[in-house]
């Protein structure tokens, strides 16, 4: 089934939060899920992964793309000395669209390498070429690249249901459960709406 | 020509985005309707209603097409037979007297077939990239028998009824922007006919207005047996669409600063630049005059059962007679009369009234104000970006600029915080309940802006003046969405409610009023402090009587002769 990427943004920021993540990091699920589908590439898998991994295996964990995503949006400029390096790395396909804002910020082509596979964007679209892994010992991002050719851009994307039914569960968690009380007192009805 | 900037600032974000004032905001010229009615008069748009299959039990489907000088918009309407047990203008309503999408484009029987197993459910139905919205709406059941009953019997329904309730059918909820399949903002967003805020919602609601009127004269024909009038044009033209509002615009506003700002800041904008006129001529003088008093008759046919509007309401009438003994005295001609005006009634009046004044002094300057709507719809992709390079103390500083108020507040006080907003599981709707009554902090959803900026500050202080925001925010991703916020107000002065959304006397339905009067919405109803009833369209043309002389002021009624 096809989602608007509006739907994907919403549901991978609740599914986020459902998960543990603060509001803010939520934010940035929702609105990364949405950049990756709107380049054909699979955010919402990737997302529901790291999900699922980080709730199994909280405490072990290696670096979390999202934590490390929102910090090189903020910072930048720190790619402009050195280059990022990560090691042990989830799902690093998250890592994109924050290396997509840098490129933004920076004017200039961003190549995310893992392991041997690269992606390079330039802030609004990424090169068609290798697949990222679902974990990769080694990444760097750093300015350098180019664009040979370029991933066409969806307006809609289509998750695997597997993958969307884990964000939904996810999301689930953030939804209160239904009572009498809550459905008379807290939408602030139960006048008679046939008049 | 782009006027020069006004010597009068705007008015003080601090004062205008108090929750009491923003619950007293009034349409004005940039109102979404308008702008509508406006745009498709000057466009010449044509209208046409190519299919209307109802049967004689007002169970059926209709297609309403408006076309532009680009493309087409149809509104794709599906007629129920609803029992009035299952009434219901809750969100989690599951059936309704009728249920709408806007198509873009003219469907085809075959996308009529697609939408017919899918309209009729809403939300638990799927649209997809070719429609634009998902609506529907019930009857006001009193309205709808006296004015079928009337036509069937020959006769014209009575005026005044029709001016108590204003509508024949409420829409529950109009959704855009993607919501269940639907396409997204970004589809239509470079499309100069819907690119301005909520015009597909405002289009769907006008075509809507159209096919209930239609709707009522059918089941009259068909009740009438070949005896029933058909509706005066003169009547027909007071029936709006009405609208249930609940607690989910109120997040809206605030999950949407950037927007909200840009709504605000058009608006402040054409009050300065209309305050800012050295003299006024008498032309204009006499439109301003012809516009309060028909504002005045509008106020007149407002009609609510709630405490809390029933005194909003004597207070506006008082004041409406006290600008109507200032105007007396006044020519409003000389030495900047509309900015004295509005000084004067800073002094004098409720902030309904000031409210009021601001919202018409606009009216006899199309030149000065329309053009401020091309700045109300977020364009800015870029501003949920974080610059992590800002340092704390700027951030500090951002964040007191809009919640200096805040910081000193006890916010472990429970009348501080007796509210908690979340999401039902049931049909994902939008609520409000009691933090300490109910088990529902744990799902508190981030409609606090106040309090979680005096949350940050508390952390901020020990930190260096010059460290960077991103490592502060590394530590503590939990003030993540505060420092977004703090950062979107650079450039969104009026995009943060001074006020505590979540305290024990915090009024929803401040919120909705402000959303609502954007919309262009009118007599507005509370029936309780979190759920409204409003009126769209009431008085405006039909499209047989839409010209760039119908388009505009339609929103004022004028005195029948």
């Amino acid at each position: 089934m096809s989602y608007s990427l509006n739907e994907v943004e919403a549901t991978a920021k609740r599914a986020a939060r459902g998960a543990g993540y603060s509001w803010g990091l939520a934010e940035e699920a929702g609105k990364a899920t949405r950049w990756l589908c709107a380049q054909g590439l699979d955010g919402t898998g990737a997302l529901a992964r790291l999900l699922e991994k980080e709730t199994i295996r909280s405490g072990e964990r290696g670096p979390c793309p999202l934590s490390n995503g929102a910090y090189l949006s903020d910072s930048a400029h720190i790619l402009k000395s050195d280059p990022m390096m990560l090691r042990q790395v989830e799902c690093p396909l998250l890592l994109v669209p924050f290396a997509a804002y840098a490129a933004r910020r920076l004017d200039t082509c961003v190549a995310i390498t893992c392991d041997g596979a690269e992606i390079v964007t330039d802030g609004a679209v990424v090169s068609t070429s290798d697949a990222l892994p679902n974990r990769a010992d080694r990444v760097e991002i750093r300015p350098s690249g180019d664009l040979t050719s370029i991933a066409p851009q969806r307006s809609r994307a289509t998750p695997n249901p597997g993958d969307w039914e884990t964000l939904n569960r996810f999301a689930h968690r953030t939804y209160a459960p239904a009572t009498e009380a809550s459905r008379l007192l807290g939408a602030g009805a139960g006048l008679s709406d046939n008049d | 020509m782009t006027p020069p900037a006004p010597h009068i600032a705007r008015r003080d974000p601090a004062k205008v985005m108090r929750l009491s004032r923003l619950g007293s905001l009034h349409q004005c010229r940039l109102s979404f309707m308008r702008q509508l009615t406006r745009r498709m008069a000057e466009e010449a748009w044509v209208f046409s209603r190519p299919v209307f299959e109802i049967d004689d039990n007002g169970v059926g489907h209709a297609v309403y097409t408006a076309c532009g000088p680009e493309r087409a918009y149809s509104l794709v309407a599906f007629a129920h037979d609803l029992p009035p047990e299952q009434r219901s203008d809750r969100v989690i309503a599951e059936a309704w007297d009728a249920t709408f999408t806007l198509f873009d484009g003219v469907p085809t029987s075959e996308d009529i077939a697609r939408l017919s197993r899918n309209v009729p459910l809403q939300e638990a139905g799927r649209v997809s990239e070719s429609e634009l919205s998902l609506s529907r709406a019930n009857r006001s059941v009193r309205l709808w028998t006296h004015v079928v009953d009337s036509l069937a019997a020959g006769k014209q329904p009575e005026l005044e009824q029709i001016y108590k309730v204003g509508y024949l059918m409420r829409t529950t909820a109009v959704y855009g922007s993607g919501k269940f399949g639907a396409a997204d903002r970004e589809i239509t967003a470079d499309r100069s006919e819907v690119s301005g805020p909520f015009q597909i919602e405002m289009l769907s609601v006008y075509l809507t207005r159209i096919f209930v009127r239609d709707l009522v004269q059918h089941m009259a024909n068909v009740k009438g047996n070949g005896q029933a009038a058909v509706l005066d044009p003169q009547i027909a033209r007071w029936l709006g669409i009405g609208n249930s509002t609940g607690l989910g615009m109120a997040p809206f506003i605030v999950n949407h600063p950037i927007l909200f700002n840009n709504w605000i800041m058009a608006r402040e904008e054409a009050i300065a630049r209309v305050r800012d006129i050295e003299t006024a001529s008498s032309d204009k003088v006499r439109k301003f005059l012809n516009i309060f008093d028909r504002s005045k008759l509008s106020t007149s046919w407002w009609r609510s059962d709630h405490p809390i509007q029933i005194e909003k309401l004597a207070t506006l009438n008082a004041d409406l007679k006290a600008i109507s003994d200032y105007l007396e005295q006044d020519d409003l001609t000389q030495n900047q009369p509309w900015d004295r005006l509005v000084r004067w009634s800073e002094n004098t009046l409720s902030e309904d009234g000031q409210e009021l004044v601001v919202s018409l002094i606009m009216e006899p300057y199309p030149e000065l104000v329309d053009g401020l709507a091309s700045c109300m719809a977020d364009s800015n992709t870029q501003a949920h970006l974080i610059d992590g390079a800002m340092t704390v103390k700027q951030v500090r500083s951002l964040i007191r600029e809009s919640f200096d108020w805040a910081l000193d507040v006890d916010w472990t006080n429970p009348q501080n915080c007796a509210r908690a907003w979340y999401v039902s599981e049931e049909k994902l709707e939008p609520r409000l309940g009691e933090r300490f009554e109910e088990p529902i902090s744990d799902y508190e959803q981030p409609l606090a802006p106040a309090r979680d900026a005096a949350l940050a500050c508390q952390q901020l202080a020990s930190w260096q003046d010059n460290a960077p925001i991103a490592e502060f925010l590394l530590q503590h991703p939990e003030h993540r969405h505060t420092v977004r916020r703090a950062q979107m107000s650079c450039v969104a002065p009026y995009g943060e409610i001074r006020d505590n959304t979540i305290s024990a006397v915090v009024l929803p339905i401040d919120m909705l009023r402000a959303k609502l009067s954007f919309f262009g919405a009118t007599h507005f109803d509370p029936r309780s402090d979190r759920w409204v009833r409003i009126c769209m369209y009431s008085g405006a043309p039909y499209p047989e009587e839409l010209t760039p002389q119908t388009a505009d002021l339609w929103v004022y009624p004028e005195a029948v002769e």
